[in-house]
């Protein structure tokens, strides 16, 4: 289990980041990203609840496939609260398709900040667990890696969003788009960063795996051959020139 | 942004737009009376509900508390001689 958090602090009022939140996908900053869909939405007492569906498109390395299966679109299930009154957005996501082997619970909080309530403060937390499959704090660390450089990528994202929401009513956003591109080229640059990083140690391990298996199997082979030696001979000082397979494959089993 | 259900994007982006302006315009100013976008919700929810299911899609698996209770995997026992 890894627990990971972050704070944020985004220089708009807190109403402006809520509507952004909405219209948050799709962005640029997170491709990966390809469907959101309602699944319940009420208000109840004054506070807005809302279930929806992500679906997302994950590129995972080939020996994880092997592990968890090729499913490449992955689904979540994001929980929301708003009360505008109080002028807080809570949103928790838990993966629904690795439930047997990961889960990722994502926990992001919109408050206005506490000295400045034209800002806003957003805190997040991950919580990632991977039970049942060998390498698991391997895969753990790499998930969370995942979740720091995707976490980075939410905040650009809402800052575009935001961008975008006052081009539509203001037409003015040309420096933004400049920094925008600059954000991008360094989270494509990091990313590459990542995924090269995470191969250099997937081979190693690779190696690693091969040659532990090589020992095994020099071992087994030789810890066989040495016992049924010495059933061997033993039943050749007994006499005992029939003995049946069985009898030396279990003698082999149950020797200490 | 797309729906699961390809058939379900253009009553999603019709839906959604009623959202965003209902959002911004009513429920953030104090005004939580739903029922504007209520008719597109419904025929939204339909379509998204069908395309679930002929996905395999269920929120019950993820909706379950299994930490802490007895539907919790226990490490295995450790063995004292080793």
């Amino acid at each position: 289990m890894k627990i990971w958090t972050s704070e944020h602090t985004f220089n708009h009022p807190w109403e402006t980041v809520a509507q952004a939140a909405w219209r948050k996908y799709p962005n640029p900053m997170n491709p990966a990203v390809i469907g959101t869909d309602v699944v319940e939405r009420k208000v109840v007492n004054g506070v807005l609840h809302t279930h929806r569906l992500v679906s997302s498109k994950w590129y995972f390395p080939n020996w994880a496939q092997a592990l968890i299966g090729t499913a490449k679109i992955c689904y979540a299930s994001e929980k929301s609260e708003v009360n505008p009154s109080q002028r807080q957005m809570t949103l928790k996501t838990s993966n629904l398709t690795f439930c047997r082997y990961i889960a990722v619970d994502e926990t992001v909080r919109y408050t206005p900040h506490p000295t400045d309530s034209e800002k806003t403060l957003l805190t997040q937390e991950a919580v990632v667990t991977v039970q049942g499959v060998p390498l698991s704090s391997y895969m753990e660390d790499l998930l969370t890696n995942k979740i720091s450089l995707n976490a980075g990528k939410g905040r650009q994202a809402i800052e575009w969003v935001i961008g975008k929401l006052d081009t539509e009513i203001k037409e003015f956003a040309s420096s933004a788009c400049k920094s925008t591109d600059e954000l991008l080229s360094q989270t494509k640059k990091s990313f590459d960063d990542i995924t090269s990083t995470a191969r250099r140690s997937m081979d190693d391990i690779s190696s690693k795996a091969k040659r532990s298996l090589d020992d095994i199997e020099k071992f087994a082979k030789d810890y066989y051959i040495k016992y049924w030696r010495s059933m061997h001979d033993a039943a050749n000082d007994n006499n005992k020139d029939n003995l049946p397979i069985g009898y030396l494959i279990s003698a082999v089993v149950t020797a200490e | 942004m797309n729906s699961i259900g390809e058939e379900c994007t253009e009553l999603k982006k019709q839906y959604d737009d009623c959202f965003n302006n209902w959002f911004t315009e009513k429920f953030l100013k104090g005004n939580h009376d739903d029922s504007v976008c209520a008719e597109k919700f419904k025929v939204y929810q339909e379509c998204v509900k069908r395309a679930m299911r002929q996905q395999n899609i269920d929120f019950k698996e993820v909706d379950k508390d299994v930490l802490g209770t007895e539907k919790e995997m226990k490490a295995p026992p450790q063995d004292a001689s080793s």
